[in-house]
């Protein structure tokens, strides 16, 4: 026993985690378990049931189907880290039990995002999801900077809202259907003057929820928003493009509206990976490779994928969450370095190759793609090349054993493809019930073009020619400069 | 170049605080500018430069009278003696009327750019794609660049003068050169944090400073360009902060009161202490001897420690006295690794110990490929387009990592220390002169070895050896933290301690060594006396000892020491934690868990610095509220190791007090504010939200218990000496420094005499002392005698 002459000294102390403990709302510990015992619920029935999992309707309100329960388990597991990452990291805070309310709201608002059949209801969860994100966003309210950012970000969610409403309310007026069951198949017999300014309006909802290019600014000026809250909207909420999308699958189909997605998600992806090298601080670098992933994953809808748009987002959503959750282990002291010039010798070049092939061919076969000319292909380009690059970075690394260099690369890129191919096929098979998310397009002169501009990108990048231009570094650095008021707007006055 | 410019520049740029990068996270007094004047009046300038609060806030206040930290007696006196007689529940309602609040920052738009040019511009590597033409210097970079920067509008490259010096003749030639002080104070002050960045950045010459160099008249050139540019005026246009100086005057009152209501407890256990003393005899020797860092921390698990066993522990500035830099062999780079107001002397870098070169060849391989799969990661997420590719092939590892951590980080972190202290295993600690850091001869003479052996002996006061004898460093775990290095050693510059120890371990231990301590010195260490280096972990109360290279001889004493250091990291934990289940598992989560904020809580609560026997608080639970140092006063005859204390450890502490004291008064403008919406900026410090200016200091979660329940008491460091009153009067004669800063209040001192029976005396200004001894008045404790107050001169 340790002797105490003295009460006073050390009165406070012993316990005070206890007491900080006891201070926590009920909020935390029961919006915890909501979420967890929902992703249970979730996750249990789809291993169950799968690959059959049940359709259920009511009254042309709600549906439930295989994609519905897959977004269910996905949202969830999301929100679920992030209340159990919250309960710790927001502990003391003073809005912690709102917190946990709005990622709950959110939670629910996603869940019934996927289950809306009718129209109405769908744009009443768009609508609210957009909300609660943007009371995350300004979630300390005697926050200067954040009740601005919570301003700026909300006038995109309702702009995006604005644009879905109208593309839904025009089909549905038209057509006389008030379901997304029924405005699917009721595509094919309408015109095409109702069917593109639709299609427009919808395309228009998804690119300002994924922060697409040049609706890309509110994600920038975001990070008023809690850490944990961060890492729910770039794993759950920037997906809703995803989501949407796919819906509507059959719309875009009818409308041939894919060009534009192509071009859109493209475009982005390359523009923000550029703008992601410039990056100083770490929660803009990660939104900035945020919005270059959306711009794939619009890209693969663009491509008629949206089965891989949902892997995408999946997964997108895993590395993103860790990445954001552990955002605070960048800091580090390091020197300047001069990357040293490399060369790449004959026979390594020949291993780049070989494994690029072999990569792809992996890839196609596995994931059933196949090695026709259509849009497919572009994504086992895109797969060929990185296991091109993966290879070339581990040959050429001197303190690797020759025998390391040939083993490490094959078994890096069959575990990766092999487990991206179990996902893929899994997905697949639970989105089978609906139209059209997986076919392949035939390859137009657009998508080679872009593809070829894509390839150009890498070789830019690759090259480091990107550096001899100044003019884009300040012009891409002032792309992804946040809203104005978002930052040093005010000041604090001292008593 | 204009004289009267750079001394403007110099003198405007002193009352800015530096901000150390939080790699090596330097606890410093934000206003150590203002220390030459007195408390009261640096704070009031503080206040209206920086607008900030300089006093605790009056719900703080009510918070410590609720809970009896401010005794009502002594606070009605001192509110008396200013002559305000109402009663203090009157005042705290006065305090509690007047609330901070927001504005408009009238500056708003030249903040914002010029926080997004100097956050490209000071970037230390999170970016890949570098700003161009950074080798060239911020404002030459910044011309050459801003000319296609359209927020600023057209501008041309001939608009802007060449060099920083000519544009601010430029800029200035139509005012008076008696203004110029006062703008670029106001310009700086605009952005505390980041010229704070500068000024360390020229003041250290870091790496990054010497490629990229940037200095203050480059940040004033461009800062008062683009305002031109704008038409935003460069003087504040009268509604300056003003400071009501009633309110300063009551809520220093108050402080006063909290820190006395204080003293006095502080003062009744150490005569305690010293009582009970007088009794004892000589204690029989100890198995082991322990040196601890003098860090508040160590106060607790010496206590545990001592009641575990048969063991001696002493206190020690945790850079164990060797002034060096400390070379990894994790990445190759030097850092600092002793207090920043000393210099380094010595470089430290590791080698294979005796037939152990296998392994070490192995280690440094395995480091190699740790380097190169980061690098590898970094690449394939860079790059168009694996970064699409890789986030397909990767996304599940991520997501299992995702649950691990966030479900299992105990389990994990179990896990992950069985191999942590691997490189001790196999390595060997060797020290260099540092200015011949390149050759591989260690060319440290036998007398400066000796030296730095004997004076850490010299300083504690040691007596007689142990057959094992530790010194403890201490380091912190905790993840995806960007303070971490806050919490570790502050002597070591945000360090962690453990090489110093393993250096001063191997110095000890050197025959030669210990034979000229003996011949020339007179110290004699007994031949079965063992030195080992140690560390103590702070979030996890663990004590690691690098015992590889310990003789068979000692095998059972170690592993007897080693049960009991258990015994005592569980009793530790359990006391700091306030859990009775399982606290050492508690402590582990923490140590790992990537969404815990509060992993520890450093060195809140500091407020006292005792230099004594062990024996004056021995008995005392300190609630890790004080710094401890060894200190013998019966064999420092010639006052020297007294004096090296109170130059070198004293003023550290005070630094680190002051440090915690502002973050704590005012967190948004001292401190880093909360955790919870941090946006790491250039791999070395932090912004909140979407950007703004630098944060400073510690955040508000290594404070508060929560955003309005403290944790962390503000109270001004209350320095605490037994030694005979004069010798301490002797040595605030020498060193004005630390007279001045008695006289102005930034720190107290109590002086426990024990030539006049341990009577204590509290330091009034100009050398006089009052008696503060509270013996007497044991019975009745709480009562306030302001009648005992007699100065006394000495
Ligand atoms: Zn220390």
């Amino acid at each position: 026993m340790i002797p105490q002459t003295n009460a006073h000294l050390s009165s406070i102390q012993n316990g005070m985690d206890k007491t900080i403990d006891a201070k926590k709302s009920i909020a935390v510990p029961l919006v915890t378990i909501i979420n967890w015992s929902l992703f249970l619920g979730n996750a249990i029935f789809l291993v169950f049931n799968y690959p059959n999992i049940p359709e259920w309707n009511w009254a042309g309100i709600f549906r439930i189907n295989g994609f519905t329960i897959l977004i269910w388990t996905t949202v969830t597991i999301f929100s679920s880290i992030v209340c159990s990452y919250a309960s710790n990291y927001l502990t003391g805070f003073k809005y912690h039990a709102r917190f946990m309310w709005l990622c709950l709201g959110f939670t629910l608002a996603v869940m019934l995002l996927v289950m809306a059949n009718h129209v109405f209801l769908l744009i009443f969860s768009w609508w609210i999801m957009g909300v609660f994100m943007s009371q995350l966003i300004g979630i300390d309210k005697a926050w200067g900077e954040a009740r601005e950012a919570s301003k700026f970000t909300l006038r995109y969610f309702i702009t995006g809202t604005f644009f879905l409403a109208i593309g839904l309310l025009i089909l549905a007026f038209f057509s006389g259907q008030f379901t997304v069951s029924g405005l699917s198949t009721a595509v094919s017999g309408l015109p095409l003057y109702i069917l593109i300014p639709s299609a427009l309006s919808i395309i228009a909802a998804a690119v300002v929820q994924s922060a697409m290019y040049p609706f890309h600014r509110w994600l920038l000026s975001a990070m008023t928003a809690p850490t944990p809250a961060s890492a729910l909207m770039h794993a759950g909420f920037v997906n809703g493009a995803g989501i949407l999308l796919t819906l509507f699958a059959g719309l875009l189909f009818a409308s041939n509206t894919f060009s534009i997605l192509f071009v859109i998600g493209g475009f982005t992806a390359i523009i923000a990976q550029f703008t992601k090298l410039l990056q100083v601080n770490v929660k803009q670098k990660l939104g900035c490779s945020t919005i270059a992933q959306m711009g794939f994953m619009i890209m693969q809808c663009g491509l008629g994928f949206f089965n891989a748009a949902v892997v995408h987002l999946i997964l997108h959503g895993f590395y993103k969450a860790y990445l954001f959750l552990s955002s605070g282990e960048e800091i580090a002291q390091t020197k300047p370095e001069r990357p040293k010039p490399l060369r790449i010798r004959p026979l390594q070049g020949v291993v780049v190759l070989l494994f690029g092939g072999l990569g792809a061919y992996l890839f196609a076969s596995w994931t059933g793609k196949g090695l026709l000319l259509n849009s497919g292909l572009l994504l086992t380009i895109i797969v060929a090349i990185t296991v091109g690059q993966a290879t070339y970075n581990i040959v050429k690394e001197q303190s690797l054993s020759i025998m390391q260099k040939i083993v490490v690369p094959p078994l890096l890129f069959m575990v990766g493809i092999g487990i991206y191919a179990l996902i893929y096929n899994g997905v697949t098979v639970l989105m089978a019930g609906m139209a059209k998310v997986s076919e392949p397009l035939p390859l137009t002169s657009t998508q080679i073009i872009f593809g070829a501009i894509f390839l150009i990108g890498f070789f830019i990048m690759k090259l480091g020619v990107y550096k001899k231009f100044p003019w884009v570094y300040v012009k891409l650095m002032n792309l992804s400069q946040p809203n104005k008021k978002s930052v040093l707007m005010y000041k604090s006055k001292s008593i | 170049m204009n004289q009267y410019l750079l001394s403007s520049i110099d003198k405007a740029a002193e009352v800015i605080g530096k901000t150390w990068p939080l790699y090596t996270f330097v606890a410093s007094n934000p206003l150590s500018g203002y220390e030459k004047a007195t408390f009261l009046d640096a704070v009031s300038s503080a206040h209206k430069q920086f607008n900030a609060n300089a006093f605790p806030a009056a719900h703080i206040y009510r918070q410590a009278l609720e809970k009896e930290d401010i005794d009502l007696k002594v606070l009605v006196h001192l509110l008396k003696e200013n002559g305000l007689s109402e009663c203090p529940e009157k005042y705290l309602k006065l305090l509690e009327g007047h609330q901070a609040d927001e504005e408009v920052n009238g500056t708003h738009n030249v903040d914002r750019l010029m926080v997004k040019w100097l956050s490209a511009f000071m970037d230390e590597g999170l970016a890949e794609w570098e700003m161009p033409y950074k080798s060239e210097g911020f404002y030459t970079a910044w011309r050459l660049l801003v000319i296609y920067d359209s927020e600023l509008g057209a501008t041309s490259l001939k608009e802007i003068p060449k060099t920083s010096a000519a544009a601010l003749n430029q800029l200035l030639s139509e005012l008076p050169e008696s203004d110029y002080v006062e703008i670029f104070s106001h310009q700086m002050a605009a952005l505390p944090g980041w010229t704070g960045y500068i000024k360390h950045r020229t003041e250290s010459n870091s790496d990054w400073q010497q490629e990229f160099p940037i200095n203050l008249m480059d940040y004033l050139a461009v800062r008062l360009w683009i305002s031109k540019k704008m038409n935003v005026p460069i003087l504040p246009e009268g509604n300056e902060a003003h400071s009501d100086s009633f309110l300063l005057k009551l809520q220093y009152i108050w402080l006063k009161a909290w820190e006395q209501s204080w003293q006095n407890q502080l003062v009744i256990s150490l005569e305690n202490g010293a009582n009970i003393t007088q009794f004892k005899g000589e204690p029989a020797l100890a198995d082991a001897q322990m040196v601890f860092c003098i860090d508040t921390r160590s106060e607790l698990i010496r206590r545990h420690v001592e009641s575990a066993g048969n063991y001696e522990t002493f206190g020690y500035a945790g850079f164990f006295g060797i002034a060096m830099d400390y070379q990894s062999l994790e990445d190759g780079i030097s850092r600092k690794s002793c207090p920043p107001i000393v210099a380094s002397a010595y470089t430290v870098s590791e080698s294979a110990q005796v037939d152990k070169k296998g392994q070490f060849l192995s280690y440094e391989k395995k480091n190699e490929r740790m380097g190169f799969w980061d690098y590898f990661l970094k690449r394939m997420k860079n790059m168009l387009p694996s970064a699409f590719g890789y986030v397909e092939g990767s996304g599940v590892f991520y997501g299992l990592s995702l649950l691990a951590r966030t479900i299992i980080p105990g389990s994990i972190y179990r896990k992950k220390q069985k191999n942590l202290s691997q490189m001790e295993a196999i390595c060997q600690p060797d020290i260099m002169n540092i200015t011949q850091k390149t050759t591989d001869l260690p060319n440290v003479s036998l007398e400066e070895k000796v030296s730095i052996v004997k004076s850490a002996f010299d300083l504690m006061g040691w007596k007689e050896f142990a057959p094992l004898v530790l010194f403890v460093g201490h380091g912190s775990h905790s993840a995806n933290n960007p303070f971490g290095s806050s919490l570790d050693c502050g002597a070591c510059a945000a360090s962690p301690g453990r090489h110093n120890a393993r250096m001063l371990a191997k110095l000890a231990n050197l025959l030669h060594v210990r034979k000229a301590l003996a011949e020339i010195h007179e110290v004699f260490i007994p031949e079965n006396t063992l030195f080992l280096g140690a560390e103590h972990n702070t979030t996890t109360d663990e004590i690691v000892l690098f015992d590889s290279e310990a003789p068979e001889t000692h095998q059972m004493l170690i592993e007897d020491l080693k049960v009991n250091l258990w015994k005592a990291q569980q009793s530790a934990t359990k006391n700091r934690l306030g859990t009775n289940g399982d606290s050492l598992s508690k402590a582990q989560e923490k140590a790992n868990n990537w969404g815990e904020t509060r992993p520890e809580w450093g060195l809140a609560k500091n407020a006292g610095f005792i230099v004594g026997r062990r024996e004056l608080t021995k008995n005392t639970n300190l609630d890790s509220r004080c710094f401890l140092h060894s200190y013998d006063w019966e064999l420092d005859t010639t006052g020297k190791a007294l004096e090296s204390i109170m130059q070198g450890p004293m003023v550290v502490t005070q630094w680190i007090n002051s440090h915690y004291y502002f973050s704590t008064v005012d967190n948004n403008a001292y401190g880093g504010g909360s955790k919870i919406t941090h946006n790491i900026t250039g791999k070395f410090g932090v912004v909140q939200g979407n950007g703004g200016d630098l944060k400073i200091g510690l955040p508000l979660q290594s404070l508060y218990s929560s955003d309005n329940d403290m944790y962390h008491q503000p109270l001004r460091l209350t320095v605490t000496i037994q030694a005979p009153i004069n010798r301490v009067a002797d040595i605030l004669e020498r060193n004005n420094h630390l007279k001045s800063l008695l006289d102005n209040e930034w720190i107290y001192l109590l002086v426990m005499d024990p030539e006049q029976k341990n009577k204590v005396f509290k330091y009034k200004n100009s050398l006089k002392w009052e008696v503060a001894s509270r013996t007497k008045y044991s019975g009745t404790q709480k009562t306030f005698h302001a009648s005992t107050l007699t100065e006394l001169a000495v």
